[in-house]
């Protein structure tokens, strides 16, 4: 069962469109296997819907815009504009999977990462790493696969790192985590995930993990290649 | 915003400060008459009525335009997003389906879409548009076979359907009888996608003629 899930502030902002699409995607890819952040949203989204279109041009905020024109067009024109055409968007928008191979192992990829730019996958050891590149600048995203045994060395993290498990499990000192699980840590947290049968995650960190003990700080590259 | 959904009295006293004044007229005069907008869209959705969608274009355009300028700074790009925003339910209201939320929804969905992409278009420099990725506005697989029944006559469909040239029927059929995407289309017939498009626009184009002639 999924234990891990978005906070509401961050389910609020997702709503607002006010993440950038890394983070957005990985709750959406959440709310698409959990029911239950997937309702908090429909209510959340009726909310601010219902806000958004309530407030009416109040006597305030007449000041900005009561003109009914918008940049040098008149609402008039823009409607004849618009209904001029005759385009409908066709009801069935049928899409094709997309998959994706780490190591013979094959995964759908969730609907949601259909249309990202896909990187050429990275291999370290049990690690493989497929760059989304969204051109969110700090802010990194990664499909990592880690094979069957396979485990990251222990870190923290500078910023804050999400990890979206897609399917297989893995586990650490905080216990088991299954697909669907979102994990999100900030630098206050360590983790040392494990993986026995291999697993598939979606991550998205801002700044490069920091790898806190002894020999591990010499696999520091480890850390610039899961950011 | 709470005022807005607390419940107020429905009768005040003079004495009410004037702060509760305006958020109670305002709740009066604001109160959304959802019927009446999932009215519109659906007269829009089946007769194409552009009253209807003057109606809806009036009730949101002035809104959008001032939620986007909060959000982006920049009349024009505001402008932008009113008229994307809009062209969108003129082209998606057959999508919508009041038994699955409010029209508002609907209609913020929509426009929170276009913003994000916008959006990532200035900050990212992508033209990715993955907003509709992110928030679908409609589960197509499911929905489908509803929105083909409500809106087009399927009984006489298949008949229409088989009047169109032999190389329309393929893509039309393929498209929407057996669920393929374009691209699958242009695999399996050995076509340039762009074909598949333009045969596909070219069916629907006839298809809504001779629809359009069983309605009137």
């Amino acid at each position: 069962m999924i234990k891990h899930h978005p906070k509401l502030e961050l389910l609020q902002s997702f709503v607002d469109g006010d993440l950038p699409a890394s983070l957005a995607a990985g709750i959406a890819i959440h709310a698409d296997m959990c029911a239950f952040c997937q309702q908090k949203i429909g209510h959340l989204t009726e909310q601010v819907a219902e806000a958004s279109f309530e407030q009416d041009l109040s006597p305030k905020s007449a000041v900005i815009d009561i003109s009914p024109e918008i940049s040098a067009m008149s609402f008039d024109e823009i409607i004849d504009q618009i209904t001029a055409s005759n385009d409908v968007e066709p009801a069935a928008v049928v899409h094709e999977e997309r998959l994706i191979t780490f190591k013979g192992m094959e995964y759908t990829l969730p609907n949601t990462l259909r249309n990202m730019e896909l990187g050429k996958t990275a291999q370290i050891g049990k690690l493989s790493r497929a760059r989304l590149n969204l051109g969110e600048g700090e802010i990194h995203t990664n499909l990592l696969h880690i094979g069957p045994g396979g485990s990251i060395p222990e870190h923290t993290h500078k910023g804050f790192e999400l990890t979206l498990l897609l399917a297989g499990t893995f586990a650490d000192e905080q216990g088991e985590y299954v697909a669907g699980d979102f994990i999100m840590l900030d630098k206050r947290h360590q983790h040392q995930p494990a993986t026995e049968h291999g697993c598939l995650c979606y991550t998205v960190a801002n700044d490069a993990l920091h790898f806190t003990q002894g020999i591990n700080k010499l696999l520091n590259p480890i850390g610039a290649f899961i950011y | 915003m709470q005022l807005v959904h607390s419940e107020l009295p429905s009768h005040r006293t003079d004495a009410t400060s004037s702060i509760m004044t305006y958020a109670t007229s305002s709740n009066m005069t604001n109160k959304i008459d959802h019927p009446q907008l999932c009215q519109w869209l659906k007269s829009i959705a089946v007769d194409r009525d552009k009253q209807a969608f003057t109606e809806v274009f009036s009730f949101f355009a002035p809104k959008i335009k001032r939620i986007a300028q909060s959000k982006i700074n920049s009349e024009a790009l505001a402008a932008e997003v009113v008229q994307d925003t809009m062209s969108n339910v003129w082209r998606k209201a057959h999508l919508f389906d009041d038994s699955k939320g409010a029209a508002t929804t609907w209609v913020y969905t929509i426009m929170r879409n276009v913003t994000f992409d916008l959006l990532r278009k200035m900050k990212a420099n992508k033209e990715d548009n993955l907003s509709d990725d992110i928030w679908p506005l409609a589960e197509s697989l499911n929905t489908e076979e509803e929105v083909f029944s409500d809106h087009i006559q399927s009984r006489n469909l298949q008949g229409i359907i088989d009047t169109l040239p032999e190389n329309q029927q393929q893509v039309v059929k393929g498209f929407y009888f057996m669920e393929m995407s374009q691209e699958q289309l242009a695999v399996h017939l050995d076509l340039p996608l762009g074909t598949i498009k333009s045969r596909l626009r070219l069916a629907l184009g006839k298809l809504k003629l001779k629809l359009g002639d069983h309605h009137d």
